[in-house]
């Protein structure tokens, strides 16, 4: 089974946000990246099916130069094979021009199955996997806790809402999108880190962004930062102003 | 039709909250950008109302019974095609993620998904969505012609009151869809069997630590816990008198949770139990040491005697129940 | 007595005079050892066939031995240098056999009789053999002879006695620290040293040249000829080794070495045994001080040190030092030997060095226990939820506690820190403790203010990483290695000349582990700096009794045991534990273990938190936000509790009683 996981390289997820002069984005010069968690539990679900069928594991990333170290993350845990996606110009990209660039990497290697993260920490959109089945014309599934291999395709775990799950069964090729902590992720060695150095990494060029469907237009603080907000009263005011939170802000009643 | 279309999710006949909270970001939206603003419901028979909408499309066909994402999006492609709304939404549903971005790409759109919130802006209204958990805010806008695919994140608009009044005219539609259309089969959804206690996949916490004294006192946190439909959990002091079992115990040498509510009594706040529940959604603290640290983490916060506050509250949330 | 006595007036010389002494004995004590005369020329080839099969057994037993460790991996990092320090380790723990002693006097001291007797009967026995051959070289009437010989029998009495209690320690008293198993070797060979003294003694009070004499030399010859061959495959072997060993051990304590080349990664399997790992594998005279003396052993853990060393033995025995089966049991399920040096007994140590510190015959197996490690973590064998937890927490968020970098900040900004800007004397190292953890950002803030009362100048960096210490004592050299280049790079461009830091785990990490990858700038522990500017300090008018415990990273790593003693000695009344400085027991946290799920058998802290509060004093002392949480937690669960506070604390409080124009 040849197994792609596309990943995306994101800042830090404590990281200090700033907004950029021009508004558009943050201030990129002071950030550390990693990689995107739910795309780690992606791979992670890659290297399992893989350990466990056999196979292949591609993993694929556009970006800058600096997702190389992303990619060789990705080799260090167990990933065959890397594709760097260059293109310095994520920012110029709406989804579809992501998936676009995706979609034509990704042909050629043909996979019987593409993971991906479902949802990306730093534009959260959660769609790129979606639209990337759509270009590729093959199924999807999103949400995924657990991928089974069965003998006509694929059997996953989707996660529904409010503790709710969900068989769904599908042919291959298919593509899924993967919740975090359905797995448990596994931490990079030395020793991958050494054996990751022999491993190939094949370059591709990203074609030209076309024009945007949709735009972001400027990124600010959001007003409200977290702080706490102490209620005090009689233990009955106190009780009737906590059942307010639980009813209007919390929302669990 | 220009106008917006609100795409509803029902289960079993039920609509959910999140729908009526789209139907009221619709109303909203209609009034920025004129025209009506209407509902499409998608079902295998039909027989299903809601109120306060122009009108109600229901998209009526037998392999509509189960959701499938290559279903929902062939048949709300011709109803979209049919219709032309100038805009498409719909509640920021786990099914919505599934199929809307698929159908976006159809009509070679991008759906702008999750919004907390529009405005106007210089051209044609501005959404709003949450960057980097929430970090920062960030406008979006349509840049291509044609219909515009959005969905909203739960809560962020009122749905008191939506879905009443006059029931809406019903439109059926009966779409094209063929069985070898729909390539995924979904099996019945299912809960989880609930033999052990899986505190990370709870919804609400209470938690309890050494500010309860003794082990008497458990029973007036479980009444609250059972009040408020959530698991009861604990710091390690608690489990290791053996109050409660140590499966219950959050932190890091225990479970690691984040439910959408961490209610924490009498809980310091050491950085051991720290750790497992930062990733609450909503922290609420009661404890009667001002300066404990559960307070940095805390989104409300009460200072005083629990086992004054805890029967109150207890009492509140039932009255509040009904 | 008496015969102590008599023997030791023989010594003094005055054995010269025999009538005086037979008086006393009521023997015939000739006062001059007998020696046989006339030995035949079938009796010297006998003798000489005897000598050549004895040594024979003894190195067709030996070799294989020191084949296996000759043929153990290089030490890359192993110097002679410094080698002052080796002649001085040799000669206290070695020849005054300091630390056998020291750790358990009686059977210590016991011991060094024995030592000291081979010693003395090194020239007795290399004559006795001589003599065999009719080439005495040392004559028993003449002045030299009396003296030596003299000299030598107050040695074999103390010998004597002491292996006949040695004995019966061994086989009646029966210490579980010597093991379960009855060792009859030890048994025999204790016999036959106590048949060479009985032997060499009863030559005094035999006449020379009859029969009698010449059957206790060779009583006294066959014992010795039976003992060596037995040397190789006994603990006696020690005998041999362990002073080469004592000599040899790599400098630093507990110091883990640095990996060599692309394919170490740690003790994986036989090949990656080194030499100096072999020969102190071989040195174990399993006495079982290390496991005596082990927290994971004392409160029912797997960890046995003893066994660890024992299980490298039997493997170097079984698969010799080029083999690559796996070290560890539990990767090699089909074998049955070594079964003790299992990876869950090396995940148990708290690294926290009493079993290397107790060793004496220079066994070091912190870095043993952590090469075992590194072998299962840099391979990635090691499965372990809290494990990666916090790995994962040390890739993503650069500190051990797993929150996000921001918590820092906000707590830098709200205490009021200073930004260290190269303007400042000391650079203040918060560490994660510090940084994160609300008791330690309180032990920085009261440090901080001691600081400001002493107007010294100092910044906290802008960015901070965990110096990876957990990372390191658990094995894991890359994010070891990319915490350690994080942090030099930090300081360097923050042109830092001087740091402090409130946590011993990471100034003994700063200053000793990071030496792999660059030159931190000087650091020193809170204590140290206090304990210089102790005269500028407030002295409390406080008869509070605050008991110290000694944190094993400050302690017995950095050997700095006055300076916390000095602050707490301002503060308040010192009072000592039972089990203080270099006997100081762990308090379970060290190792990476902090981090780690639930503990089996007994908790290390509690145990350790129950000896403090055991003391009455008012207050526990502590100098290490690790040990101070951990205690923390134990000491909640006890009715009457001392209060808790670090040295800096202590400090603290007496500047706002005393009051100063500082702050």
């Amino acid at each position: 089974m040849k197994i792609l996981v596309a990943v995306k390289q994101v800042p830090e997820r404590d990281a200090q946000i700033h907004v950029a002069a021009d508004g558009k984005w943050i201030d990129e010069d002071d950030l550390s990246y990693t990689i995107n968690e739910p795309d780690a539990y992606a791979l992670e679900e890659a290297l399992q099916l893989k350990e466990k069928n056999g196979g292949e594991v591609v993993v694929v990333c556009a970006g800058p130069e600096r997702v190389t170290s992303t990619l060789r993350e990705a080799l260090a845990k167990g990933a065959d094979r890397a594709i760097h996606i260059e293109a310095d110009d994520l920012g110029e990209r709406d989804t579809l021009g992501v998936a676009r660039m995706l979609a034509e990497a990704v042909k050629g290697e043909s996979p019987d199955l593409i993971l991906t993260g479902l949802q990306s920490d730093d534009l959260g959109l959660g769609q790129t996997g979606v639209v990337l089945a759509e270009l590729l014309g093959i199924p999807h599934a999103t949400i995924i806790m657990q991928v089974e291999k069965t003998d006509l395709g694929l059997r996953v775990k989707r996660e529904l809402e409010d503790g709710w799950f969900q068989h769904v069964e599908m042919p291959f090729p298919a593509l899924l999108t993967i919740q975090s902590g359905g797995n448990k992720l596994r931490y990079a060695t030395l020793m991958g880190i050494k054996k990751a150095k022999t491993k190939e990494t094949a370059t591709f060029s990203a074609s030209a962004a076309g024009a945007k469907a949709v735009s972001l237009e400027k990124v600010y603080l959001p007003e409200k930062q977290k702080r706490t907000e102490m209620l005090t009263g009689t233990p009955a005011e106190i009780a009737a102003k906590l059942v307010e939170k639980l009813k209007f802000d919390v929302r669990v009643l | 039709m220009s106008g917006v279309l609100v795409v509803l999710e029902q289960r079993e006949g039920e609509l959910n909250r999140m729908s009526l909270e789209a139907v009221a970001a619709g109303h909203l939206l209609a009034a920025k950008v004129g025209g009506e603003c209407s509902a499409a419901m998608l079902s295998s028979g039909g027989g299903l109302k809601v109120g306060g909408v122009a009108k109600l499309y229901s998209v009526e066909h037998e392999l509509l019974k189960d959701y499938t994402a290559d279903g929902y999006c062939a048949v709300l492609e011709q109803l979209v095609k049919k219709l032309e709304p100038g805009y498409v939404l719909f509640p920021h549903t786990y099914q919505v993620r599934d199929f809307a971005p698929a159908l976006a790409t159809r009509f070679g759109q991008v759906l702008i998904s999750d919004v907390v919130a529009m405005h106007d802006g210089d051209v044609g209204p501005v959404f709003v969505r949450q960057l980097l958990q929430g970090k920062l805010n960030a406008d979006y806008r349509q840049t291509a012609s044609g219909p515009c695919f959005v969905s909203v994140q739960a809560g962020s608009f009122r749905a008191e009151g939506e879905g009443s009044g006059a029931e809406a005219a019903v439109d059926v539609f009966v779409p094209e869809l063929k069985p070898e259309q729909i390539r995924s089969k979904p099996g019945e959804p299912f809960r989880e069997s609930a033999q052990t206690v899986d505190l990370s996949v709870a919804p609400v916490i209470v938690s309890v630590g050494r500010g309860i004294g003794e082990e008497g006192n458990i029973a007036m946190m479980q009444e609250l816990a059972d009040a408020l439909g959530a698991e009861l959990a604990a710091s390690r002091p608690i489990c290791d008198n053996g109050w409660l079992p140590m499966e219950r115990q959050v932190g890091s040498s225990g479970q690691t949770v984040s439910p959408k509510l961490y209610l924490a009594v009498g809980i310091s706040g050491a950085i051991q139990h720290l750790v497992g529940m930062k990733g609450s959604k909503a922290v609420i603290a009661i404890n009667k040491d001002e300066h404990a640290p559960i307070f940095e983490v805390a989104d409300f916060g009460v200072v005083g005697d629990l086992f004054e506050i805890v029967p109150e509250l207890t009492k509140a949330v039932l009255a509040a129940k009904g | 007595m008496l015969d102590v006595s008599v023997v030791a007036s023989a010594a003094m010389g005055m054995a010269a005079r025999p009538g005086t002494l037979a008086v006393f004995t009521g023997l015939h004590l000739s006062g001059t050892l007998a020696e046989p005369a006339g030995f035949t020329g079938i009796e010297i080839g006998l003798l000489v066939a005897c000598v050549l099969a004895s040594g024979g057994l003894f190195f067709w037993r030996f070799a294989p031995i020191l084949r296996n460790i000759f043929r153990s991996k290089k030490d890359n990092d192993f110097t002679l240098h410094p080698l002052g320090r080796r002649v001085w380790d040799f000669f206290w723990e070695v020849l005054c056999q300091a630390k056998v002693i020291r750790q358990r006097p009686l059977p210590g001291i016991a011991h060094a009789f024995v030592f000291w007797g081979f010693l003395a009967f090194a020239l007795v026995s290399l004559n006795h053999f001589a003599n065999g051959m009719r080439l005495g070289f040392l004559a028993p009437d003449g002045s030299v002879g009396r003296f030596y010989f003299g000299f030598a029998a107050v040695w074999a009495l103390l010998v004597a006695v002491s292996i006949a209690g040695l004995f019966v320690r061994r086989f009646f008293v029966r210490p579980i620290w010597l093991g379960t198993k009855v060792s009859y070797e030890s048994g025999f060979i204790a016999f036959l040293i106590f048949t060479l003294m009985v032997t060499y003694l009863a030559a005094f009070f035999v006449e020379d040249g009859g029969a009698a004499v010449k059957s206790l030399w060779w009583t006294h010859t066959l014992a010795l000829l039976m003992f060596l061959p037995l040397i190789p495959h006994t603990k006696h072997l020690h005998l041999v080794l362990s002073p080469l060993t004592v000599f040899l051990k790599r400098d630093g304590f507990s110091k883990i070495p640095p990996l060599s080349g692309d394919e170490d990664f740690g003790l994986v399997a036989g090949k990656d045994i080194t030499q100096l790992i072999s020969l102190q594998a071989y040195s174990c005279v399993e006495c079982g001080r290390c496991t005596e003396h082990c927290p994971a052993s004392i409160t029912g853990k797997v960890l046995n040190p003893k066994e660890i060393i024992l299980g490298m033995r039997s493997y170097l025995n079984e698969l010799g030092p080029a083999s690559e089966v796996a070290l560890l049991a539990e990767a090699r399920p089909e074998t049955t030997f070594g079964t003790t040096m299992s990876m869950e007994a090396a995940f148990e140590c708290t690294t926290c060095g009493s079993c290397e510190y107790q060793c004496p015959v220079g066994i070091q197996h912190v870095p043993i226990l952590v090469g075992l490690r590194r072998g299962a973590t840099n391979t990635g064998a090691w499965e372990d939820t809290y494990g990666t937890k916090l790995f994962l927490a040390l890739e993503k968020n650069g500190n051990a506690l797993g929150l996000s970098s921001s918590e820092r900040d906000k707590f830098v900004t709200k205490t009021g820190l200073p930004i260290f800007d190269g303007t400042q004397e000391y650079c203040l190292w918060l560490g994660c403790m510090g940084g994160y953890d609300p008791k330690g950002r309180e032990i920085i803030a009261d440090f901080a203010r001691v600081m400001d009362y002493l107007g010294t100048t100092f910044g906290v960096l802008k960015k901070e990483k965990c110096t990876g210490d957990p990372a390191r004592r658990l094995g894991n050299d890359l994010v070891f290695q990319t915490m350690a280049e994080f942090g030099l790079k930090a300081l360097e461009t923050a042109k830092v000349q001087k740091i402090v830091a409130i946590c011993p785990h990471c100034v003994r990490t700063i200053s000793n582990d990071w030496r792999e990858y660059g030159i931190a700038p000087e650091i020193e522990h809170h204590s140290e700096f206090m304990a210089r500017h102790k005269d500028r300090l407030p002295k409390q008018q406080s008869d509070e009794s605050i008991v110290y415990h000694d944190p094993c990273y400050l302690g017995r790593y950095r050997d700095v045991y006055e300076e916390p003693r000095e602050i707490v000695a301002l503060a308040g009344t010192l009072v000592e534990a039972p089990r203080s400085r270099e006997k100081s027991f762990c308090c379970g946290a060290g190792g990476g273990l902090a981090f780690l799920g639930e503990e089996t058998g007994e908790r290390v802290s509690h145990v350790r938190a129950a000896e403090l509060a055991g003391t009455g004093a008012q207050v526990v002392g502590t100098a290490c936000p690790f040990c101070n949480t951990m205690f923390r937690d134990a000491l909640s669960e006890m009715e009457t509790k001392p209060q808790l506070l670090d040295i800096a604390q202590l400090t603290a409080r007496a500047i706002t009683t005393v009051g100063s124009g500082a702050l």
